[in-house]
């Protein structure tokens, strides 16, 4: 009798949940000309309510911890970038600008000498001083914090503090780069004090940026609040960003069209749907990045560079930008065209062009004048795997038929790191400096080439990259070095697509840019 | 029956035992790990070793197996290598979203499902038995992604509705949590509901030409009677069979929805685990899935002796 | 070769008592013209199932391109025509071998209970509880990725559903009256369970059977990024519904193929699962 009470029981309550459920279901209605939803909303009596500055942004994904020296993810980016500074920036035309430091001297090759900003505050209220600098830098490279950007500050020799405000770091040896590494979030200033008490950032966060992290629910949101101390007088206008994971594409397009979000962030393919609405508007800026085909070199066909050359005559580049991007891309190389002078002009090269005749020559030359049998690696993106169909497509033209290996994301970074594959498409950032372009993916020595490519004139052109300081003639080392990895063609690179905001109408002053795609500093909410 | 109850929740120690043990080796047998996705392009020997040392990957395989399952018994799950954070907690309050919605869709599903299944048996191969088994057939072969994204862009486009952005618990604020929760609910109910009407249908009919409902029916008994009195009773042993197998894989299978209406429940916790190589989580959100679903399906086997007193479970000697 | 005769002409028996009944009739016609498709296809097809038309992409039906175009430009048409190929390939044999090895672990189970019913359920459970995409990520790395190895993985998945329901439908009719009286008068086991209980359990896993294939028929399509499953750009009716979710809005067409396809399918497969029951199981005229 006990049971059948106790299963009574549960139905019942199961159906008034439902019930309730169902009579809160009615209430969409109601709030059809009250887009915008949400408890801290202003009431209806005030006459012109004034209209609260919370951006609320729908993301693609959930962060994976937001410690700035340990976590690459993008969407870890997006969130400590509100969060934390470094010592300078770059702006669009790749000049440094100042951020905690507001000034910098370099007397000699290897010595830098950075003024602080005086009166800067952590969250936690403490001022920021040249101890702090030094100790986020020492963070980075003890081995236990197992930090990413370790190859980037390594050349560092000694810090040393010369007042509160005045920090000088001796390099081991002259090293370019080392400028366009400082303004990488790798190298992200925090607190030691806080670090210590909470043994690391991943859930925590206290840095000096715009915004302060509040609350962080996993695979919902992290809502960020104004740092009423920022030291950029006026900056913030927000009161507060609050990130929403939404992975799914209609989901957020559905968000932003109600308004339950200002902010999303859409594929090309996706900009018809919003044509002629007024509520929404399209903000385009050109990214960094830059799409590839990469060849396992330790296998035999791939040795041969003339079937590498082959194959990227075979592609014919504008159909994959107008297939797979909707034509909202450029043709690009290693070094991107958003990196402005760095880049050489590859879209006017030979080898960019498609020609079918010279492709099967090349093969024929080869030794595979029917061409050969292999595989094409694709993962993570939407974008890559269809660029994967189209080149598959393109290269049966000359005989050589691939099959897309469609790879889930861990067997495809698997593949990736173990040149399990042959041939295998990705997308990589350019970085904010050629010496990245370059050295870390086609220096023999790079770690992320992985594809077994090595060219010692290549490696020679890195080192004198690095130290060499004259901004004209690492043009030229670079430039030379752009040249033989297209002829080697390692990889093949195809474009550098756009990115796109979708943002209300109500969003104010935002501008999207390359370098510094969520700069929310002047946004406002109207 | 006591006896048998006990004996049914000592096999879930075994059974427990090697679940730990498969998913602790297939997740080593499977290509890709934890480091190479933390690190991704940036990896390289240093940097690797590093991050081994520190996440503890460096040790034997079968002592960060043991010190794993020791810590587990006593309920500490280990920590997260991607977010450092205390698993278990975070299964334990993952696990209460994706239940309430489980509990939710199951109880639209039975709503929806049971009364039209029985009405589609009665009026076995006429019209309307043919419209339900039709609509029956959508819901198992309309695969729920495609049924969430139309009911977003319907909602959307023609009623200017989204559901709140904001996940807030059921008893944090019980009016928005349902406005949160309920569209998911009845997508994943009205998918349910597709087999468990098909299930209802064959069931009922299958009993309803048994002998002993001739019987009945010879002795005068009325339809009605025959129907919800004999009948349903005995044909609920496969339908409940089908409904306690529903609630265990939603309990782990709700990542699509959970996905698309950004409701942060265990499966898109263990998704991501997955995707990240994040062992610890894995392990241990499956290890809690796994003994959720067992102990359903105890329940579900004791729920067939109440129903059908004839069934006797024999008791070991 | 006398039981090659008698083979021959039950199974004539059987298609004339499907083709008599209304059900079975209209089961069967679509059963077949699936079929045909599928063995068809080269010749029925209207494009190049990989060809991409760029100028033409994502356009609605038409003339040319009868069920439109896909985000490659390619004829929708021709690619659920070849797809048939590969989603009845997936669907027929995943679910036999679901359908068989859990009919047989199911009977086990239920028919001996105790240790054997302790054993198998606890295999079943363990397999249940683990994350379809994590067997099916395990089954890769073992036996590698290709159509086959789908079709296990699937297969593999989808076998507790099936020892369930079995061993529970088992479960009840061995309580039955006429199993115990057969038990009484000393048949043994084997017959008891072949001549009695299996046609009694035929129902509840007909229906278990025809879910099963559709399950089957789209869980394809969501291993293919495992390597699993039909790669791109080769066309399943599962792939193409997945692929079409980021197009549901700006050209609906693409999810409304393969669904109508996969419905009339599983539809047709239903009809003639109920019929053949009826068919098989004379006691069933009411």
């Amino acid at each position: 009798m006990k049971r059948r009470l106790i299963l009574v029981l549960s139905v019942v309550l199961a159906l008034s949940l439902f019930l309730s459920a169902c009579g809160d279901s009615k209430q969409p209605q109601e709030e059809v000309n009250q887009p915008v939803d949400s408890e801290q909303e202003v009431s209806q009596e005030t006459d012109k309510p004034q209209v609260p500055q919370v951006l609320k942004y729908g993301t693609d994904a959930e962060p994976g911890g937001l410690d700035p020296h340990t976590i690459s993810a993008a969407s870890s980016i997006r969130i400590f970038k509100q969060i934390y500074n470094t010592l300078i920036d770059v702006d669009d035309d790749m000049n440094y600008i100042p951020e905690l430091a507001k000034s910098w001297e370099q007397p000699d090759d290897i010595t830098y000498i950075f003024y602080l900003r005086e009166g800067v505050k952590f969250h936690n209220g403490r001022e920021m001083t040249a101890d702090d600098v030094k100790y986020s830098f020492e963070r980075v490279l003890d081995p236990d914090t197992a930090a990413i950007g370790v190859s980037y500050y390594d050349k560092i020799d000694t810090m040393e503090i010369l007042d509160d405000y005045t920090i000088k770091f001796t390099l081991k040896e002259p090293f370019a780069p080392f400028m366009g590494n400082l303004t990488s979030l790798y190298g992200a200033i925090v607190p030691k004090e806080f670090v210590e008490e909470h043994e690391n950032l991943m859930v925590e966060a206290c840095g000096t940026g715009p915004f302060k992290l509040q609350e962080w629910v996993p695979d919902n949101r992290v809502v960020l609040v104004k740092n009423e101390d920022y030291f950029e007088e006026g900056q913030p206008k927000l009161d507060a960003i609050e990130y929403y994971v939404m992975t799914d594409e209609s989901a957020r397009l559905a968000a932003l069209r109600t308004g339950n979000v200002h902010l999303i962030k859409l594929p090309a393919a996706s900009l018809p749907l919003v044509e002629g609405n007024p509520d929404i508007n399209v903000l385009p800026f050109q990214t960094n990045d830059y799409s590839y085909l990469g060849f396992n070199l330790t296998l035999d066909k791939f040795k041969d560079v003339k079937v590498r050359q082959a194959i990227s005559y075979a592609l014919d580049r504008q159909e994959i930008i107008d297939t797979v991007y909707d034509g909202e891309a450029t043709i690009s190389g290693f070094v991107t065209p958003a990196m402005g002078r760095w880049a050489i002009d590859y879209a006017s090269k030979d080898l960019y062009k498609q020609n079918i005749e010279k492709a099967k020559q090349l093969l024929a030359d080869a030794g595979y004048p029917n061409g050969f049998e292999t595989t094409i690696a694709v993962g993570l993106f939407d974008d890559i795997r269809n660029i994967g169909e189209v080149i598959q497509k393109q290269l049966e033209a000359i005989g050589i038929k691939a099959e897309i290996q469609n790879l889930e994301t861990g067997q495809y970074i698997d593949a990736w790191s173990n040149k399990g594959h042959e041939m295998m498409v990705g997308r990589n950032g350019a970085g904010t400096d050629p010496n990245r372009s370059v050295a870390f993916f086609f220096s023999t020595t790079g770690s992320a080439n992985v594809w077994g490519y090595s060219n010692p004139r290549v490696d020679e052109l890195c080192e004198m990259g690095m130290v060499t300081i004259d901004e004209k003639e690492r043009e030229a080392v670079y430039n030379e070095a752009q040249e033989l990895v297209l002829e080697d063609s390692p990889n093949l690179f195809m474009s550098s697509h756009m990115d796109y905001f979708f943002s209300r109408k109500e969003m104010k002053n935002f501008t999207p840019s390359t370098f510094n795609s969520e700069d929310f500093s002047k946004v406002v909410i109207e | 029956m006591r006896a048998y109850i006990i004996r049914r929740f000592l096999t879930l120690i075994p059974i427990l035992i090697g679940i730990s043990l498969s998913i602790f080796l297939i997740m080593q047998l499977i290509p890709g790990d934890v480091v190479s996705g933390m690190l991704g392009i940036e990896a390289n020997p240093e940097l690797r070793a590093n991050l081994e040392k520190k996440l503890g990957l460096d040790r034997p395989l079968h002592e960060q197996y043991l010190s794993w399952i020791g810590n587990a018994v006593k309920g500490d799950f280990g920590k997260s290598f991607r977010t450092d954070k205390e698993i278990f907690p975070e299964i334990l309050s993952r696990f209460k979203i994706t239940f309430q919605l489980t509990v939710m869709a199951a109880v639209i599903s039975w709503i929806i499902a049971i009364p039209l299944g029985i009405i589609s048996a009665l009026k076995r191969n006429t019209i309307i038995d043919g419209i339900v088994r039709f609509i029956a057939l959508l819901g198992v072969s309309v695969p729920n992604f495609a049924f969430a994204t139309l009911s977003i862009l319907f909602l959307s486009k023609v009623f200017k509705y989204y559901p709140p952005v904001g996940y807030a618990g059921l008893f944090a604020d019980p009016a928005k949590n349902l406005k949160i929760m309920i569209l998911p609910a009845i997508i994943l109910g009205a998918i349910m509901s597709g087999s468990i009407m098909r299930m209802t249908r064959s069931s009922l009919l299958e009993v309803m030409r048994q002998d002993f409902i001739k019987t009945i029916r010879a002795k005068g008994a009325s339809e009605k009677v025959v129907l919800f009195v004999h009948a349903l009773k005995n044909a609920l042993i496969p339908i409940i069979t089908l409904i306690g197998m529903q609630i265990g894989s939603l309990l782990g299978g709700t990542v699509v929805t959970e996905q698309i209406f950004s409701i942060p429940g265990l499966g898109q916790m263990v998704l991501t685990g997955i995707n990240q190589r994040d062992f610890p989580v894995v392990q241990g959100s499956i290890l809690f899935i796994a003994f959720v679903y067992v102990v359903i399906n105890i329940i579900v086997d004791i729920l067939y002796t109440y129903i059908d007193p004839r069934i006797t479970f024999k008791v070991g000697r | 070769m006398d039981w090659f005769k008698t083979l021959i002409k039950e199974i004539a028996k059987v298609i004339k008592g499907l083709l008599k009944d209304k059900v079975g009739r209209i089961g069967l016609i679509g059963v077949l013209i699936v079929i045909v498709l599928a063995l068809g296809a080269p010749m029925i097809a209207t494009h190049d199932v990989t060809e991409m038309f760029a100028k033409s992409k994502l356009k609605p039906p038409s003339g040319d391109f009868l069920f439109g175009t896909d985000d490659f430009g390619r004829d929708v048409f021709s690619r659920i025509i070849f797809g048939a190929r590969v989603s009845l390939k997936v669907g027929i044999i995943s679910v036999g071998i679901s359908a068989t090895s859990g009919f047989i672990l199911g009977i086990l189970a239920g028919y001996y209970e105790g240790k054997t019913d302790g054993i198998i359920m606890g295999i079943m459970d363990v397999l249940f509880a683990f994350p379809s995409i994590l067997l099916a990520l395990f089954i890769v790395s073992v036996l590698g990725p290709n159509l086959t190895n789908t079709m296990i993985a699937i297969g593999i998945v989808s076998t507790p559903v099936f020892t369930r329901t079995v061993r529970a439908s088992v479960i009840s009719v061995k309580s039955m009256e006429y199993i115990t009286s057969a038990k009484s008068i000393g048949l043994s086991s084997i017959r008891i369970i072949l001549k009695h209980v299996a046609p009694n359990i035929l129902a509840p896993f007909t229906v278990q059977a025809t879910l099963a294939l559709s399950s089957a028929i789209l869980t394809e399509a969501s291993l293919s990024f495992l390597g699993l499953g039909i790669q791109p750009p080769n066309p399943s009716w599962g792939s193409m519904l997945s692929d079409s979710r980021k197009y549901m809005e700006l050209a609906p067409w693409l999810a409304i193929a393969p669904s109508a396809f996969i419905i009339g399918t599983i539809l047709s497969f239903n009809l003639l699962g109920d019929s053949l029951r009826d068919v098989l199981d004379p006691k069933f005229k009411l």
